[in-house]
């Protein structure tokens, strides 16, 4: 499967700073799309890609930090590079604790705008890459039959199969079968992969 | 306790008491002997004792005497003597007697109670005036103490503004400064960005020209957008012109000379203001004539701060200069102006002092020069150093 191409998307209220920033990066191979405003950027459709957000912390409307707010409300995960013209630390301070990625001051230097952009896309990736996965094996465990879910459970908790049986009130040989159907449905390899996907989904659920 | 303290009183009772009583005897003794003497039976001395007895003693005392002598005189002298009886033809008599008794010491006894009462309003009128007097003085104490105290209050203050107003200038420069620089900044940051992006295209193995170009295009667009920022400040700070109206200089040094009379008896400078008074009028701002003028004469104070063993003294002079002209100059006796510095003293930001921001000359020369005027400063060696201006005359002008 081949990997859908990145985007970079830039908000800043100023047209030649967008213009300036798009035309940097568009010179190194990256998709670039602008917004004039966070507004517009919240109405846009985003395709389903790896991406980062360029922001103007100083923004008529709603400015960079509230943008932030509203997207990890809405739990769309993107990584920010934030732009301000004035080095303010309280405020920079609240954007890294708030998740952003980068903290550049006005004017930036093209080749760490780059860098910055280069990392947070590498970033999202990874990201993008554990959420899908995530979500496979969610999907695997959701198709289990509640029967085949108890006998995960007790495997997983390393009881052995006369044991789990004692525990269910069933013969030996039923929960074998639940077994096999339980590694074949999770497309576990080993009962070690099978306990490996159990705890990262619980990890998952607990966040 | 309290039978200690009725005790006296009792007995200052029985002694008016016992007085009244010995007064009777006193006066039947004396008339038993008189008796004796005249043939004749001899009481007068008894209204005397009544009326002693109620004079020293009082009401009370009063009325036992006259009960007393009226009975002693009734058994001894009303025939027949030595006994209780009365012949019918002396009942007018005794009557009589007995009620002149009577009247006098009733008379005797509303006398001392009115004399009483008069003597205690007069004693009550006494504490009352000490009572106010003290209160006076207390008031009086309290209005002193209270006026030095406004009156540091009022040092205090003015010092306060004083202070408040260099903040705010200084606040005022810092907000100005942080907006020219976001105002500037913020075509610099686009100027950055397209330049590079410029670069980056033309580092391409096959360099977009085309990109490249626009990239470029912009970058001028933003430098030059940058320096609009910077012309439109510049004019920002020309458009300040004064708002020109007539104004008399005079008048001007006058109100000057008030706001500057508090910093300069705490300092020990004595001002003097010598003004010629048929000077024409001038054209200009009348608040940033005052600046000024209040700027030098404050430095004219600091100047002379260090100045010992003589008066510290600053003159204010105004007289007309050739035909078109207003001269001010304001003169310290301070310790004058080193050479070495007197090329300096105009610019923005140079200052000899630890405090001082070293703005007001440059702003004085400023405003000096916006209203077609000069400023310049001579230092007359050790005997202080002269500012002065000149302004053209509103009828020069025209």
């Amino acid at each position: 499967m081949k990997e859908p191409e990145p985007i970079v998307f830039v908000i800043d209220d100023d047209r030649m700073i967008r213009e300036g920033l798009q035309s940097l990066i568009k010179s190194v191979g990256l998709r670039v799309e602008t917004f004039a405003s966070a507004q517009d950027f919240l109405v846009a459709k985003r395709p389903d890609t790896p991406a980062c957000l360029i922001l103007d912390v100083r923004m008529p409307g709603l400015n960079g930090l509230e943008l932030q707010r509203k997207l990890s409300e809405a739990n769309a995960h993107i990584p920010i590079i934030f732009i301000t013209g004035h080095g303010d630390i309280p405020m920079s301070v609240r954007a890294i604790k708030e998740g952003a990625q980068e903290f550049l001051t006005k004017p930036v230097r093209g080749q760490d705008l780059l860098d910055a952009v280069q990392k947070a896309i590498a970033s999202d990736r990874e990201l993008r890459k554990e959420r899908a996965e995530l979500s496979e094996i969610r999907s695997r465990f959701d198709s289990l039959t509640p029967r085949e879910k108890e006998v995960l459970d007790l495997v997983v908790t390393g009881l052995l199969n006369k044991q789990i049986a004692d525990e269910l009130g069933a013969s030996e040989l039923t929960i074998k079968t639940h077994r096999a159907h339980v590694m074949e449905k999770t497309h576990a390899e080993s009962l070690a992969h099978l306990v490996r996907m159990a705890e990262r989904l619980k990890a998952a659920l607990r966040k | 306790m309290e039978a200690t303290h009725a005790a006296p009183s009792t007995w200052r009772n029985l002694t008016r008491y016992a007085f009244a009583v010995a007064l009777v005897a006193l006066a039947l003794l004396l008339s038993l002997v008189l008796e004796v003497s005249f043939g004749n039976p001899f009481w007068l001395f008894f209204p005397v004792a009544v009326i002693a007895s109620t004079w020293f003693g009082g009401k009370g005392p009063g009325w036992v005497a006259v009960g007393l002598s009226t009975l002693v005189v009734l058994y001894y002298f009303i025939p027949p003597a030595r006994s209780w009886n009365v012949k019918p033809r002396d009942i007018p008599f005794f009557l009589t007697f007995a009620a002149c008794q009577v009247v006098a010491s009733w008379l005797i006894a509303w006398r001392q109670k009115t004399e009483d009462s008069l003597r205690r309003a007069r004693d009550e009128l006494e504490v009352r005036v000490a009572e106010r007097t003290a209160e006076l003085t207390n008031a009086n104490e309290a209005l002193i103490n209270q006026i030095a105290v406004q009156k540091r209050t009022e040092e205090a203050l003015q010092i306060a503004r004083t202070e408040l107003a260099r903040v705010a200038r200084i606040t005022t420069i810092g907000e100005l400064t942080a907006s020219i620089a976001h105002e500037v900044n913020q075509p610099l940051a686009a100027v950055v960005a397209n330049a590079d992006a410029c670069v980056a295209w033309l580092s391409h193995q096959t360099p977009n020209l085309m990109e490249a170009r626009a990239a470029a295009e912009r970058t001028t667009h933003g430098a030059t957008r940058a320096s609009e920022v910077i012309v439109r400040i510049r004019s920002l700070i020309n458009k300040a012109t004064p708002e020109k109206a007539p104004v008399q200089i005079n008048k001007v040094i006058q109100e000057t000379a008030a706001l500057a009379d508090g910093q300069a008896s705490r300092n020990g400078v004595s001002l003097f203001l010598q003004l010629q008074s048929d000077l024409p009028v001038v054209l200009g701002d009348g608040i940033q004539l005052q600046q000024v003028i209040l700027n030098l004469v404050m430095n004219g104070i600091e100047a002379m701060s260090g100045v010992t063993g003589q008066p510290r003294q600053l003159v204010v002079r105004s007289r007309s200069e050739g035909l078109d002209q207003v001269l001010v100059s304001i003169q310290d006796c301070g310790v004058g102006i080193r050479p070495d510095i007197m090329p300096r003293l105009f610019e923005p930001f140079f200052t000899t002092r630890s405090q001082g921001m070293g703005m007001g000359l440059a702003i004085s020369r400023s405003i000096i020069e916006s209203h077609g005027g000069k400023l310049w400063a001579e230092s007359t060696g050790s005997q202080g150093s002269i500012f002065q201006f000149t302004l053209p005359s509103a009828g020069g002008s025209n």
